[in-house]
């Protein structure tokens, strides 16, 4: 209990600094990068003063770390990730031309954007990961324990094949295939849960090979070890050894892999998204980068940044519950 | 035989891989009554662990049964249907292994595997029932704090509370017949003939019947009915214990008798005259030395514990000599090694080299030390890098520490392996394949092809058998003659150093407790726990101190929580009130040893009052 207590403290305090740390390299790089927001926000016909104005009422003209400061008080105290540079509440991009009439309500909240994308790319994210689990355990867990056998050549060799497949390649292929042949099944954008089959099945075939792969040596290993080995001299039946002892070893290299494969899921959903057109965290996020959208990058930045210290501890903690050798 | 528990007949195992050898079990045919212990010794390679093994049932490919059986109270085991086999396994015979530390699950409490084994073989036990017996069976066997202790993982027993644990494996499905192989080969020589006595103990109170399978002769001397020698996988004899070792009718039983490992019987190797030896400058000095690790607990927020490895150790090695420092597992032995090589920096007190203190030295002396002082590691397989040729391995050292050409280093390196007994046209070639012997002495030919003027043995011989490790004794013996090489020998194997050594030092819990002359602590040990030590060992002839007198209970305290008095005080026969209170120094002897203790077994030993003093202050 103490232990649990200690280990989640030590971690999320930790985590917190690193979080922290993560804004402020973001925050950092996006002001000494070229472009001024003001600038952008204000069009490039509007004259200097107004520019000058619009810069001192957003705060740009404080120094660095009193804008920093603001910015992460508003986020600690508040909740409030600020406004986007570039969209109104609308939806629509904003900005440019617009001048002095430009003011902060129109534009839309950082938070309430990504709340509106977050669901969406969580909904993608969860079909894909479920479908590559569902596929991969099986197969990986047959595998492994036909090591050494064709079974476990073949699930090698198709993994591999899979794998050096690039996604957007495969996602051409299969809205070739299924959307512009077929027509079984819609390609682009977002209009009901059907749009989700598609990249979610692109998703799954990224990840499955390499779930497939861990399986398969984990649950092999297991089986080489002198404990399982020894396990049916002992007097253990099959199915006892297999569940009690083969697949709980195999979960721990499992988790991790799954903990590794839930971050490069995020990336992965940037590609995805952008090439199905899925209206998206992924898709939000390559916009904002190349609109210069500086509120809406670092909050993203700071929510992926979150999300990889709490798969860590999350990975951590649950290996300990399977190998309670590990020193969390 | 009247009654027949187990019966083996005509059981021959090959290797299917290799068609062509000789087969690992040749028509082996014997029987086991109720009750009996039966001892099967052979050297390695002589298929006693096959043999073991394949009485369970338990032949991995490529091994096969070619022909023969083996009965269980009339019930065929190698044709057993899987249930009927499992059955036979859980409650008929047991199996306890070398290695009992692989026997369990590292992440689950031992208790509980036990327990769902128990009710793997006695199906409808509850578990509540099952974990009973396993405490039961835990108190049975001694182990302390039973119920504590189910619940922990393997990783925190000892070797003998593991073994221990791993008897109770075997035993609970009340097993009539129990086959140990090997088991004590791991263990210290205290906790070894704890092991020992518990079988006996478990023999007479559950008339439970043993198979003991050991290449070690003395291990089994007081323990079996019967002695049944094999060699090169045949049945060469067997007869009764004592009629077998005292008149073996065979020449493979004569030679495991007599290269049984001997310490009374055997003469102390000739050191230079001891006066001589002792008055000359240190070639290496200890004084004080402590190691102590911190250790981050688990079941507090912020803390740690203290784990004192090394407590203040104290001691002189002299040029041309060979120190042997005995002691058991957990006793500081490899830590201090660490420290003497200064791989590992004390936190406190001095090692001298040749009169200078090491902590003081510069990047440059410390690297020149490390070819004056080289290590010989235990391990054969682990410590010799697979992938590079032999000669690589030994030239490695050399390359860092000379200026020799390629050509003069391989002249070099070749000339070593010639002196250390390796054909040189191996330099080419990669270690696989060699024997635990040969690679050792890869391992000693990289050691000394710089002309170090200190060895240090960690344990260089243990993992040798008797065959291998006498032609690399005698290689040591003369390496040391002919190049003045000061030896240090770190090892746990008392008729070892009883044949190396010229002084030994008894070390316990992080001390040095006693050192003097080979002699002096084989013939006249001072301290108690030296003496416990001597009458644990294994060996061939009658122990001048009986076991049942001397033998320490229970294992060392953690070095974690140690006690204010004497560390031994616990576990020692002849402790006093006073010994519970104040912890002994190190004192001279009047043989030119030193003790650490309040009470030795022969106090006119000990030198005057005066000089007592005289020590404490300087010590």
């Amino acid at each position: 209990m103490i232990a649990t207590f200690s280990f989640l403290a030590r971690r999320l305090s930790q985590g917190a600094l690193i979080v922290f740390l993560a804004a402020l390299i973001v925050f950092t790089l996006l002001r000494v990068g070229p472009g001024d927001p003001a600038r952008m926000l204000a069009g490039g016909l509007s004259d200097q003063a107004s520019v000058d104005a619009l810069s001192e009422k957003m705060g740009l003209n404080d120094p660095f770390l009193v804008q920093f400061g603001k910015y992460v008080g508003g986020i600690v105290l508040h909740g409030d990730f600020g406004q986007s540079y570039i969209r109104s509440e609308s939806g629509l991009s904003v900005g440019g031309g617009h001048g002095d009439d430009q003011t902060r309500s129109d534009r839309a909240d950082v938070l309430s954007l990504l709340g509106s994308r977050l669901p969406l790319s969580l909904g993608l994210a969860l079909a894909g990961l479920g479908l590559a689990l569902l596929v991969s355990a099986p197969i990986g867990i047959y595998a492994g324990l036909r090591a050494g056998k064709w079974q476990e050549s073949l699930s090698i060799m198709g993994s591999s094949l899979l794998v050096s497949m690039p996604s957007f390649w495969i996602a051409g292929l299969l809205v070739l295939l299924i959307s512009i042949k077929l027509k079984w099944l819609p390609a682009v954008g977002y209009e009901g849960p059907r749009y989700l089959i598609l990249p979610a099945i692109v998703l799954a075939i990224e990840m499955a090979p390499i779930f497939i792969r861990t399986w398969s040596s984990a649950i092999s290993s297991m089986t080489r070890r002198d404990f399982v080995r020894v396990a049916p001299v002992r007097g253990l039946g099959q199915r006892q050894i297999f569940s009690r002892h083969v697949l709980r070893g195999a979960a721990v290299p499992f988790i991790n892999t799954l903990g590794v494969m839930l971050t490069s899921l995020i990336g992965s959903l940037l590609v995805i998204e952008f090439v199905f057109d899925f209206p998206g965290l992924g898709k939000l996020t390559v916009e904002a980068v190349l609109q210069r959208d500086f509120p809406l990058v670092q909050a993203i930045a700071i929510i992926i940044s979150a999300f990889f210290v709490l798969v860590n501890i999350a990975v951590d903690f649950v290996s300990g519950l399977f190998d309670p050798r590990l020193d969390y | 035989m009247t009654e027949k528990l187990l019966s083996v007949s005509e059981l021959s195992v090959a290797n299917a891989a290799r068609p062509g050898d000789a087969p690992i079990l040749d028509h082996v045919s014997f029987d086991v009554a109720p009750g009996e212990a039966l001892a099967i010794i052979g050297r390695s390679g002589a298929g006693k662990s096959v043999l073991g093994r394949s009485l369970m049932g338990w032949t991995e490919a490529p091994l096969t049964v070619t022909g023969g059986s083996v009965s269980l109270g009339g019930e065929e085991v190698l044709e057993a249907a899987p249930d009927a086999l499992r059955r036979i396994r859980g409650t008929g015979i047991g199996y306890v292994g070398a290695d009992p530390t692989r026997v369990f699950d590292p992440t689950l409490p031992v208790g509980r595997q036990i327990a769902e084994k128990y009710r793997a073989v006695r199906p409808g036990v509850s578990m509540k029932e099952a974990l009973e017996r396993v405490h039961e069976l835990f108190n049975l066997v001694r182990i302390p704090e039973a119920r504590h202790r189910m619940e922990e993982l393997p990783s925190k027993y000892s070797g003998g509370m593991i073994q221990r644990a791993a008897i109770v494996d075997a035993m609970i499905g009340e097993t009539k017949l129990v086959i140990a192989d090997n088991v004590t080969q791991p263990l210290d020589v205290t906790v070894a003939a704890q092991i020992i006595r518990l079988f006996q103990d478990l023999r007479e109170r559950l008339g439970t019947a043993f198979i003991f399978i050991t290449s070690s002769v003395p291990t089994i001397k007081d323990f079996a009915d019967r002695i049944v020698v094999m060699d090169k996988g045949r049945i060469v004899e067997s007869g009764p214990t004592r009629q077998l070792l005292e008149a073996p009718q065979t020449e493979a039983s004569g030679q495991l008798i007599a290269q049984s490992p001997k310490i009374w019987g055997t003469t102390a190797p000739e050191s230079l005259s001891a006066s001589d030896e002792l008055n000359r400058p240190a070639a290496l000095s200890i004084t004080a030395v402590r190691r102590t690790y911190k250790v981050p607990r688990k079941d507090k927020l912020f803390g740690s514990v203290f784990v004192q490895a090394v407590r203040g150790a104290d001691f002189d090695v002299y040029p041309g000599e060979s120190l042997a420092i005995v002691g058991e597992s957990g006793c500081g032995k490899s830590t201090l090694m660490r420290l003497l090589t200064w791989l590992e920096e004390p936190d406190d007190g001095a090692v001298h080299f040749h009169g200078k203190n090491v902590g003081t030295f510069t990047k440059k002396e410390r690297f020149d030390l490390r070819a004056q002082l080289q290590l010989v590691l235990q391990d054969p397989y682990g410590s010799i890098p697979a992938h590079w040729t032999i000669g690589r391995t030994i030239s490695e050292s050399l390359r860092l520490h000379s200026d020799l050409g390629g050509k003069a280093r391989r002249a070099r390196v070749e000339a070593t392996m010639a002196e250390v007994g390796l054909d040189p046209a191996l330099y080419d070639k990669l270690p696989s394949g060699l024997s635990a012997g040969q690679r050792q002495r890869i391992n000693v030919a990289r050691a000394i092809v710089l002309e170090p003027t200190v060895l240090l043995l960690d344990e260089t011989f243990s993992a040798l058998d008797p065959m291998e490790q006498t032609p690399l004794i005698e290689l040591f013996r003369t390496l040391q003659r002919e190049r003045a090489i000061t030896c240090i020998f770190i090892s746990h194997d008392l008729a070892l150093v009883r044949r190396v050594a010229s002084r030994v030092a008894v070390m316990y819990l992080g001390r040095i407790v006693e050192i003097g002359s080979n002699e002096n602590v084989f013939g006249r040990p001072l301290h108690p726990y030296t003496r416990a030590l001597l009458s644990a060992a294994p060996t061939i002839e009658a122990s001048p101190y009986d076991p049942g007198e001397c033998l320490v209970d229970g294992e060392p305290p953690s070095p974690i929580r140690l006690p204010k008095g004497c560390a031994f005080a616990e576990r020692c026969p002849v402790s006093r009130p006073e010994c519970l209170e104040s912890d002994p120094m190190l004192r001279n002897t009047l043989a030119r040893g030193r003790i650490a203790c309040h009470f030795p077994l022969a106090r006119g030993m000990l030198e005057s009052a005066e000089t007592k003093e005289e020590i404490s202050r300087v010590g």
